[in-house]
């Protein structure tokens, strides 16, 4: 278990009357002294021990600066920054190459926003001290007979007094291995209709009954799990809004956070990913000896790549503004999800593509790059890692076709609604 | 999702000036008409002094911006407006502001600001290509006034002008010289897309006397560069708006049409289409936005060259992927004449061809982002 003695936070937004090119400036600076000098070389060879040390290293050094929570509100240990230094934030991290916090992404990205929307006072202090402290959270959704069809899920939890008593199985549960943590969709009501008998829970990974496999992913790598559920005990405390609302809970959160999510993924994408291609093809040769980028077909291609990477960062900051301003449809996130994952894929495919052949030799992938690690086939590999999962590209586009443009929803099975 | 909510005033105004007097029907019965433009409209818009909108007040004209400009052709690219509002109203005024001539801006702005006289601007090649290099239309020095010989080819609402701008391979660079259209010969083309008039302009020996002279050389090169960014910008709006009409279309029709006892909607084949449609409007947007915010910067610098060229490359071609999905989502129906979705596919056609195709524009983003090709030669 992570150290949990509470600890002040430096608050970021201490001095709401610096400007967001002053916060800028000072990101920036902090940036150069704080992240790790040649952390990628270092990182390349680490075993998954010392992929996890890392990340802790890197989330105390983000936390000592006011950089872990930059959306919390301030009484929660957070920094309240407004959208325009949240994307400043964004954007400096990026420039400078940050390690990225990939092994707190649940606890940051999912589990912090459904507690900050949905959690009562005491879990509000309880967790999300918890995950300013370090602590892993893992997400126990999909199970092998529930993956596009989520709400079908079976694993049951029976309230037993002021304990529910979970049986069944999730699947994909990254970083299931080193979490502390799980936020878990279960069945608590099996007569009602499919969405309306689930609810969210909040599990300790640590009790007893819970068993854990790595699964290896199409890259090789092991952050992927299976969890099998044999009378494990949740405290009836741990639920997350009310009994049979967790469909509600989750569909909630996972649609407004993934916005700002992807507003970092998109810096990234920008500097990491075109950027690092631009830099790294001006070393490259096609075929006949001509370099790489004195060719105009491939000129064209990343001029193509440089300007929609520009829109996805565009389109990131107008649709959470919408969103945060009360005038979108709902449908914003998966729109940017759509966009961002296949821009990803596109772009590691073209890549890998270009590289030719020296892109077959293998390269690791570097936990802490995050969907850039530099390996342009790894990469390409990887970014399955987000056409796939949260709600498939093709569920998020029935969700885009039913939310944004008001088309009828599919048929559904008998007794299902 | 609004963009400009400061500009819902004119948004509104437009609509309910639109809906009645551009209707489909109204549209048909122009493009069937000799004329193939809408006189009794463009009275209208003129009124509405929407046709003085970037000319300053003190030339008769509304003194307003390129936002404003973007929310008037949006709606008049919903509607596929016959219209050469794109020449008159944005391109010309933008030529004689930026040129050098003041005096001359002051005589020809006025009119144009009121809709009394319509101007189109000739900066292409035979073929209508945006490099110069490929221009045949020249001017000659001859002891102070020009001369203009050549033709240039689909030139945009050339049938339609009473005067035009010119801009020639000079002696020594480029000239910008206003003509009268009745100087030249121009021949209308019959276009595939009829909601717009595109004309062939030959010249010769036609002597533009100094007073008619707008710019030269480094003036004459900037008078070009505002021209062909503001031309791109223009031509990504009505594209992205003729895609989100064919999105609205398409996504209404698919809630009603039924097959197989529902909605056809309801299906992932059409109802993944629609939602393609939806991510593509939406980028589109935000590529129209980061190229406005660039065309406003107080001083142009050439930077804002990129996000304008991405903004025409990227919305051009996202647009005649909506609109052929849009005709096939809508089947049968969607390839007969009656039906408009035609009239927004050729209309997209066209904007995605006019004013340099994507791939120039993908390679003056290139040699902006990228290493000269230069670099690498040894």
């Amino acid at each position: 278990m992570p150290d949990m003695q509470t600890r002040a936070d430096p608050v970021a937004d201490s001095d709401a009357d610096e400007s967001v090119e002053q916060f800028r400036t000072r990101v920036r600076e902090w940036c150069t002294h704080h992240v790790p000098a040649g952390w990628r070389a270092t990182q390349a060879d680490a075993d998954e021990d010392a992929e996890i040390a890392f990340q802790r290293q890197w989330r105390d050094t983000l936390r000592s600066g006011g950089f872990l929570a930059p959306d919390w509100p301030t009484n929660l240990g957070g920094s309240a920054l407004p959208l325009a230094k949240q994307a400043v934030l964004a954007e400096e991290m990026a420039r400078a190459d940050a390690p990225r916090l990939s092994a707190y992404q649940v606890a940051i990205f999912n589990a912090a926003p459904a507690i900050l929307h949905f959690g009562t006072e005491e879990q509000k202090s309880r967790f999300l001290t918890g995950i300013r402290d370090g602590e892993v959270w893992c997400q126990g959704f999909s199970e092998p007979g529930a993956g596009s069809d989520l709400a079908a899920l079976s694993t049951r939890a029976d309230r037993r007094g002021d304990v529910y008593v979970l049986n069944g199985q999730k699947i994909w549960t990254s970083w299931a291995k080193h979490a502390d943590w799980c936020i878990i969709l279960v069945r608590t009501d099996r007569d009602a209709p499919k969405r309306r008998g689930i609810s969210y829970l909040l599990m300790d990974m640590h009790s007893p009954g819970i068993t854990v496999r790595p699964i290896k992913q199409a890259t090789g790598a092991g952050d992927f799990c299976e969890m099998f559920l044999n009378d494990v005990e949740v405290p009836v405390a741990n639920r997350l809004g009310p009994e049979n609302g967790g469909w509600q809970v989750a569909a909630t959160t996972l649609a407004s956070e993934r916005g700002v999510a992807i507003m970092e993924l998109a810096e990234r994408l920008h500097r990491m990913g075109l950027r690092h291609l631009i830099d790294s093809a001006a070393g490259w040769t096609l075929d006949d000896g001509t370099p790489a980028l004195s060719d105009p077909v491939v000129r064209e291609r990343l001029a193509g790549f440089h300007g929609e990477v520009q829109i996805l960062r565009a389109m990131c900051r107008r649709l959470i503004d919408a969103m945060t301003g009360g005038r979108g449809t709902g449908a914003e996130a998966s729109m940017i999800k759509v966009y961002y994952s296949e821009l990803l894929q596109r772009l590691m495919d073209f890549a890998t593509e270009l590289r030719g052949l020296p892109a077959q030799a293998q390269y690791p992938l570097i936990l802490s790059a995050g969907w850039e690690s530099g390996s342009w086939l790894g990469d390409f590999l990887n970014s399955f890692g987000w056409t796939i999962p949260g709600g498939s590209n093709e569920i998020q586009r029935n969700i885009i076709g039913e939310q944004h443009l008001g088309l009828p929803r599919e048929p559904r099975a008998p007794g299902e609604t | 999702m609004n963009d400009h909510p400061e500009l819902d005033d004119l948004r509104e105004m437009l609509r309910g000036a639109l809906d009645d007097r551009a209707s489909s029907e109204r549209v048909r019965a122009v493009l069937d008409s000799p004329e193939g433009f809408d006189g009794a409209l463009w009275r209208t818009v003129a009124d509405l002094d929407l046709t003085g909108l970037l000319v300053p007040e003190e030339f008769g004209g509304v003194g307003a911006g390129l936002a404003e400009i973007s929310v008037v052709l949006h709606e008049l690219g919903r509607r596929v407006v016959p219209l050469p509002f794109i020449s008159s109203a944005v391109l010309a005024p933008t030529a004689l502001l930026a040129g050098d001539n003041t005096a001359l801006a002051a005589a020809m702005l006025p009119a144009l600001a009121a809709g009394r006289r319509r101007c189109a601007v000739v900066a292409g090649g035979p073929e209508g290509q945006p490099d110069p290099a490929t221009w045949a239309v020249t001017a000659i020095d001859r002891r102070g006034h020009y001369v203009l010989d050549g033709m240039a080819g689909f030139v945009l609402d050339a049938p339609d002008a009473d005067d035009l701008i010119v801009v020639a391979r000079g002696p020594d660079g480029l000239v910008v010289a206003a003509v009268e259209a009745r100087d030249a010969d121009v021949d209308a083309i019959a276009t595939t897309d009829r909601t717009r008039r595109l004309g062939t302009v030959t010249f010769t020996g036609v002597t533009v006397s100094p007073d008619r002279m707008l710019a030269r050389d480094d003036r004459a090169i900037a008078v070009l560069s505002r021209l062909q960014s503001v031309a791109a910008f223009a031509v990504a709006c009505d594209a992205a708006a003729v895609a989100e009409r064919a999105m609205d279309e398409t996504a209404a029709y698919a809630r009603v049409r039924h097959q197989f006892g529902r909605a056809i909607g309801s299906f992932q084949a059409i109802k993944h289409k629609c939602a393609n449609m939806a991510v593509s409007i939406e980028t589109s947007r935000a590529a129209l936005s980061l190229a406005l915010d660039a065309l406003q910067l107080d001083e142009p610098s050439g930077a804002e060259a990129p996000a304008v060229a991405t903004a025409k490359a990227y919305v051009c071609d996202a647009a005649v992927t909506v609109c052929t999905d849009a005709v096939q989502a809508h089947g049968g129906i969607g390839f007969t004449w009656e039906h408009d979705a035609h009239l927004w596919l050729k209309r997209a056609l066209l904007d995605r061809a006019l004013f340099g195709s994507p791939s120039w524009h993908r390679r003056q983003v290139a040699d902006a982002v990228l290493p000269a090709p230069s670099a690498y030669l040894s």
